[in-house]
């Protein structure tokens, strides 16, 4: 048996061995991705820990579509970086907010973007190649993640396996291995991409087929959306609500909306912040800003950011006045 | 906890620590300790039906005792009736009680009557079929007064619950592994280095080709009515490597790390798709539960004494069984029926024993008799694997009617063409593997065997790369919900 063990431990040596610089060497090169839709730049940011900005524009991809930073940091004088994340509810959006606040310092506001679909919690685990890098041993991914149906709970810990099997990643990785992280030209600026697209049929295709849906509000996340906003206040940051524009016909689908909506108004009014709506502004009527119901191209995004930049010096969102509650409707 | 699982690859090395160092070679505490880990191993799918397995369990364990036991022939008959009823009321209840609901409530509606039995919202306890067949295969074998009642309980446990076995066979018999379970085992090296071998094999059919072609599979087989007749060839081709590498890689992991106890186990598969007739298929395909039908149905029925009536009733029998056996569904058992229309005519012609050996002994390549013969059986049972994934009958016969089109001509087309490319020249260099060890207990059993060391564990070491890097999505192992 003896020397069966030792040979068995020849065997796994290297491989044991190389699971660490394996890992390693995979999860450098994978960072280094400026595919679409660039999360990974953001994460990258994030743990650099370089990040210096006033103002943090959270949400889904109604944010990092629809946010210019640019013409906020010009207007402002203040910095400003999106970290909109693709496809993702709330409850993902404030493990990115948890990380940020871990590795950078802290802003002095936060724009909330809220949707329609904030408070719901997706099954899968969307875009999930932004967390790989980062993962191992990352306390907060864990607590995050697990509960999606993608990672098993040990690829948490053991180096390597979380890789196996995904030929998408490890091609990705392997494509970089040429590529400098510093000369690769970068998908979003400051986390924000503005899409140069037009309207599509999609949303006339789903209005002829799809009837009215109900929105299933996850618990946990509307826990975790109070704990947030408490955990904003213990930290002295601002907090806001935004709801961006929304092409108008396409308000008549979710059956719940109101109730939806009625959740932020309560939340804002119990902690007094405010809450701007522009689901009813002249925006959402101009079907040619938009490149489906929900998004706004990037002339939209920047119409649009221009008159949320006006909007905040009105209300001294970051100015040192006290803020009231503001809900327009 | 899937063989196919990080889990797995940890619980395996602890239970191999344990069993031959902490235990100092004391029988009595590696059973102690098998069983024990059998039970976590189940317990990890859903402890609850832990209780059904020990009650079954217990249940064999007792009438076998009173079954050696009885006094006369009616009392033996008596507990071996008992035992046969629950242990069938079980796998009925659990697994057929909503198949014969629905069937007989559709045969009245046929009649103009209404009859709603009501379904049950039961979940299928994991490996119930082969667990139950386990145990009646041993009060079988103690009313035949082939075998002595095993009056130790742990060891009787261990024999139906050893974890490698347990939820997916082999189905093993008493006469074969109690012998096993109460004899001192000591390390063979010889032994552990192969069943790590076949163990490595196993784990490449099952990740590399099995789940990949179960992708295909599923998307063809899941939307059959948007696809081309080509594709749909292609989809029921897909889902042949995919069934046989996923229930012969499990059965090779399974082999392999009973070998690492000590323990043999019933070979499962012998290169089933190179086979030259029906007949020399079944003898190849699942051998354990063939086998078991063989044993403890076809012979007490007559088997083959009474004349040919009899042989072609009983082999419809054991086929339909066999089909039920495999699930709820009138896919199943047509599937069963279409193997014994397959059979039939071999049996007729007394042809059904012609080849009991491998095919092209000691050569490199088959005859065109061969391979004409090995490519006539392949599409037979492709065919009927149609049957076996199908929904329902209604699908399989869409399926196979769009086979049956026009479009069978055109070009396949569906998603991730390229990976399918991939896929199929990992497949063939699996044939290629499986052909030149085919004359072995399993492909990779000899191959390399007399190279160099380093030369060998370059070869090790690209299968685990191969499994690293084209390992499918995880898919359970298909035969786990029978």
């Amino acid at each position: 048996m003896r020397k069966f063990n030792f040979r068995l431990l020849v065997f796994s040596l290297p491989v044991i061995g190389l699971l660490w610089p394996l890992d390693y060497f995979l999860s450098y090169n994978l960072k280094k991705s400026n595919e679409y839709p660039g999360e990974l730049e953001v994460m990258n940011d994030i743990y650099n820990g370089n990040l210096n900005c006033d103002i943090a524009v959270y949400g889904s991809s109604r944010a990092w579509t629809q946010f210019n930073p640019i013409i906020m940091e010009n207007s402002l004088r203040m910095n400003v970086y999106n970290f909109g994340i693709d496809g993702h509810n709330f409850w993902i959006q404030y493990l990115r907010h948890l990380e940020y606040i871990k590795h950078n310092k802290k802003p002095k506001l936060i724009i909330l973007v809220v949707d329609i679909f904030s408070l719901q919690k997706r099954m899968d685990l969307n875009e999930p190649i932004q967390f790989m890098p980062y993962m191992l041993w990352n306390k907060n991914i864990r607590e995050y993640t697990s509960s999606y149906k993608y990672l098993n709970k040990l690829e948490y810990y053991i180096p390597l396996i979380r890789y196996a099997g995904k030929r998408n990643t490890l091609n990705t990785a392997i494509k970089n291995i040429s590529r400098s992280s510093k000369d690769s030209k970068k998908y979003r600026n400051k986390g924000y991409k503005g899409m140069v697209r037009e309207w599509t049929d999609d949303f006339d295709k789903a209005k002829a087929e799809m009837k009215q849906y109900n929105i299933v509000l996850d618990t946990a996340s509307i826990t975790l959306f109070d704990r947030f906003i408490n955990e904003c206040r213990a930290l002295n940051i601002k907090l806001m609500f935004v709801y961006t524009p929304e092409y108008i016909d396409g308000q008549k689908f979710v059956s719940n909306r109101k109730d939806v909506f009625d959740i932020y108004k309560w939340y804002a009014k119990k902690y007094n912040l405010v809450f701007l709506d522009y689901s009813s502004d002249e925006l959402s009527f101009k079907k040619e800003l938009f490149y489906n119901a929900s998004h706004l191209n990037s002339k939209g995004a920047d119409l649009f950011t221009y008159k949320l930049t006006s909007d905040l010096k009105n209300i001294d969102a970051i100015g040192t006045a006290t803020m009231r509650a503001s809900i327009l409707n | 906890m899937l063989f196919n699982s990080i889990n797995f690859a940890l619980f395996l090395p602890i239970v191999y620590i344990l069993y031959w160092y902490a235990t100092k070679g004391n029988l009595r505490l590696q059973n102690i300790l098998l069983l024990v880990s059998s039970y976590f191993f189940y317990a990890c799918w859903d402890w609850r039906f832990l209780f059904l397995l020990i009650f079954s369990t217990s249940l064999d364990y007792f009438t076998g005792i009173k079954i050696h036991g009885a006094a006369n022939k009616r009392k033996k008959l008596f507990w071996l009736w008992l035992s046969i009823g629950i242990n069938l009321g079980f796998l009925g209840v659990f697994k057929y009680y909503n198949f014969f609901a629905e069937s007989f409530s559709e045969g009245l509606s046929l009649l103009g009557l209404k009859a709603n039995l009501g379904s049950l919202q039961v979940i299928l306890p994991v490996g119930i079929s082969f667990y139950t067949f386990h145990g009646l295969s041993y009060v079988f074998d103690l009313y035949n007064n082939r075998i002595k009642p095993e009056r130790n309980f742990i060891d009787y446990s261990v024999f139906v619950s050893f974890f490698p076995l347990l939820v997916a066979g082999p189905i093993e018999r008493a006469t074969h592994l109690l012998p096993q379970i109460l004899k001192k085992r000591e390390f063979n090296y010889i032994k552990a280095v192969d069943g790590l071998r076949q163990i490595l094999w196993g784990l490449f059919k099952k990740i590399v080709i099995a789940d990949n072609c179960a992708e295909f599979a599923n998307t063809i087989f899941n939307n059959s009515s948007d696809y081309s007749g080509s594709t749909l060839v292609l989809g029921a081709l897909f889902f042949a490597f995919q069934i046989y590498c996923d229930f012969s890689g499990y059965s090779d992991i399974a082999l392999g790390t009973a070998r690492l106890f000590g323990i043999d186990l019933l070979r499962n598969f012998a290169f089933p798709y190179f086979s030259r007739d029906i007949a020399e298929f079944w003898r190849r395909w699942h051998i354990s539960l063939s086998s078991w039908f063989r044993d403890y149905l076809y012979i007490p029925l007559g088997g083959s004494k009474g004349g040919m009536w009899m042989k072609v009733r009983n082999t419809f029998i054991i086929f339909l069984v066999s089909g039920f056996w495999h699930g709820a569904n009138w896919t199943f058992i047509i599937w069963g029926a279409l193997n014994a229309i397959y059979f039939l005519p071999l049996l007729l012609t007394s042809k059904n024993r012609n080849n009991l050996e491998t095919v092209a002994q000691g050569k490199y390549f088959p005859t065109f008799k061969e391979l004409f013969m090995m490519l006539l059986t392949f599409s037979l049972t492709v065919f009927a694997w149609i049957f076996f994934r199908a929904e329902s009958v209604g699908h399989a016969l869409s399926y196979i009617s769009e086979i049956f089109s026009p479009s069978l001509f055109s070009l396949p087309k569906f998603g991730g063409m390229k990976r399918a490319m991939t896929l199929t020249i990992l497949i063939a260099v699996f044939l290629l593997v499986e052909w030149l060890g085919r004359e072995n207990q399993y492909a990779l059993a000899k191959l390399g065997l007399s190279w160099k060391r380093p030369m060998r564990y370059a070869m090790y070491y690209s299968i685990l790369i191969a499994i690293f890097y084209f390992s499918g999505q995880d898919q359970q192992f298909i035969y786990f919900q029978f």
